[in-house]
């Protein structure tokens, strides 16, 4: 099965083509605002490199998110745009999950942490079962703060892995049974592991059913301090 | 020889538009117009704005498609908005019509979305060539443009501050009127006395540049000292007052242009130009001038695909198109 992912959820900006045994091809690049330049000309690169045609693409997988927002929603369009032009459907995948299925080695309990900016991290704890790994709790928005406690009331050994550089030091202050390691980003590679053991279960989406991951409200504000609501005429409000 | 069939997507502010465009013949022009998340905030919130283009963004095209008749490999190029505008909202219609034309291998073109607004007049109005002098108002943008020809613009002015659309937006919520405030105000000046007050017309030194915050304020200071008087005026004539301030500015330094440049020729585009008072005065001017006006329905004043298609028509039989790895650009300028 010819699959393409797309990862556009963090600063690493990735693309992969493969089928359920084989990368085919794959490009990535890290820049926190590129998404929308790499996209294209990155799977192009890939198609030809590996001669694969577009009408050749089977399911089409894409990371929803948490992350990024402008990122997330420029690779879930491209991924829309695609699968919708050569009638393919969608396999959607958290960053959360993409990141944990890929630091699943061992025994640890795993905790993938993707920066949302504005001092907030996503996160999730997974723990790793034959084959990959499930989710073993709640995904949440916490500070750094709120990730110290988290993991501290953790009673197993842990793994934290995902975008961590950019934590305070103090994070991991008094923090015995935890072991800091990698994949810093998710990546379009996982992505095709995954995409591929949904396909055999038939857990597809159509693409106009795909929507972001974001885990936050939008910011909504309008710096208007100098207006009020009030309405000088009373019920005119149409 | 039948011209090209293009699919224009419009994504760079709160309107998520799609259209399929063959020469002058619009055969599907869809619309998710999110004034309804929007009304809440009194204006375009950026992030709301890029949430509802990525759900909208397949259903319109879908639909688009679908009420043209069309197979997407029958198109002969694929279209968007590259700017100016709000990067999130730009790069979901971006996105996905790069995405699409790659797939489809087609050509793609990344359009200026006030080029769109220029192109638009032309797609019922075929005798509109220029040169011509533009009035291109909206909620985001408020400029005159000077069209010498096609793909060759000269920005003769713009406003100082607040865009025209939102002056009317700001004021209307002031008045308690809702969102968006240049329907808003139109509708209730119905009737209305323009003449109850003169409001300001701000930059008469200057010929072609607008500045609307003055008005706002002035506006303000009015109602307070009225409602502390306990004598304010019937709405539709603060209303009309309002329209008529704004409208006045608009069509003065529009045709301080064509009389300035020689040019016998208006257009208009933008939310604003759906205005009803705007464009009865627009076309009273233009006829004791003698000057031609070719103002677009309502619904290609505001934003939409089909405008962008038609732009986009222009870019691709001019060989114009955009390679892959060129991004949205917020900060687009006309004829720079
Ligand atoms: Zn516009």
């Amino acid at each position: 099965m010819k699959i393409l992912a797309i990862d556009t959820a963090t600063s690493a900006s990735s693309i992969a083509l493969g089928d359920e045994d084989q990368l085919a091809a794959m490009s990535i690049k890290v820049d926190r605002r590129g998404h929308g330049g790499f996209l294209v000309p990155a799977i192009d690169f890939a198609f030809r490199s590996a001669g694969w045609k577009p009408g050749d693409i089977e399911v089409v997988a894409v990371d929803i998110g948490p992350g990024l927002f402008t990122g997330i929603r420029a690779g879930i369009s491209t991924a829309q745009a695609i699968a919708a032009a050569v009638g393919a459907p969608i396999v959607t995948v958290s960053s959360l999950t993409a990141l944990a299925v890929r630091a699943a080695t061992g025994r640890r309990r795993i905790w993938p942490v993707v920066d949302i900016r504005r001092g907030q991290y996503a996160t999730r704890p997974f723990r790793p079962v034959p084959g990959g790994v499930a989710p073993d709790g709640p995904a949440e928005i916490v500070s750094a703060d709120g990730l110290h406690n988290l993991i501290d009331s953790d009673a197993e050994d842990t793994l934290l892995v995902g975008d961590t550089e950019g934590l305070p030091s103090s994070t991991f202050r008094g923090l015995h049974r935890v072991k800091k390691g990698r994949p810093r980003y998710p990546s379009a590679d996982v992505l095709l592991e995954i995409a591929a053991m949904h396909a055999r279960n038939d857990n597809f989406v159509m693409p106009e059913e795909v929507r972001p991951l974001y885990m936050r409200e939008p910011d909504a504000q309008i710096n208007w301090s100098d207006f009020r609501n009030e309405g000088v005429w009373p019920g005119a409000e149409g | 020889m039948s011209r090209p069939l293009i699919l224009g997507i419009e994504t760079s502010c709160d309107e998520t538009g799609v259209a399929v465009v063959s020469g002058n013949e619009i055969l599907a022009t869809v619309l998710s117009s999110q004034v309804d998340e929007h009304s809440r905030f009194g204006g375009v919130v950026p992030e709301v704005a890029a949430r509802a283009h990525v759900e909208a963004i397949r259903p319109m095209v879908h639909m688009a498609l679908r009420q043209a008749g069309v197979h997407s490999d029958q198109l002969d190029a694929v279209a968007a908005t590259r700017g100016p505008g709000l990067v999130g909202a730009l790069m979901v219609g971006y996105s996905f019509a790069k995405a699409m034309a790659w797939t489809l291998d087609t050509p793609f073109v990344g359009v200026d979305h006030m080029e769109g607004h220029l192109f638009a007049p032309r797609l019922e109005h075929t005798e509109f060539e220029p040169p011509a002098i533009v009035l291109l108002a909206s909620g985001g943008h408020s400029q005159i443009v000077h069209v010498r020809n096609w793909g060759e613009y000269e920005i003769l002015g713009a406003t100082i501050d607040d865009a025209a659309g939102e002056a009317f937006d700001k004021i209307a919520r002031f008045m308690g009127l809702g969102f968006p405030g240049g329907p808003a105000i139109d509708k209730a000046a119905d009737g209305g006395d323009p003449d109850i007050v003169r409001f300001p017309r701000a930059l008469r030194d200057q010929p072609y540049n607008f500045s609307f915050s003055g008005l706002k304020t002035s506006v303000i200071t009015y109602l307070e000292k009225a409602k502390a008087s306990n004598s304010v005026p019937p709405l539709p004539d603060v209303a009309a007052a309002v329209q008529e301030a704004i409208v006045d500015v608009l069509v003065a330094k529009t045709f301080n242009a064509t009389t300035a440049t020689g040019v016998n020729r208006v257009a208009g585009g933008g939310g604003v130009l759906a205005n009803r008072r705007l464009r009865s005065k627009l076309q009273a001017e233009a006829d004791k001038r003698g000057v031609a006006l070719h103002l677009p329905s309502p619904a290609l004043c505001t934003d939409n695909g089909a405008m962008i298609a038609a732009a986009g028509e222009f870019r691709l039989e001019r060989g114009e198109t955009t390679p892959w790895g060129l991004d949205v650009s917020s900060s687009l300028r006309l004829g720079s």
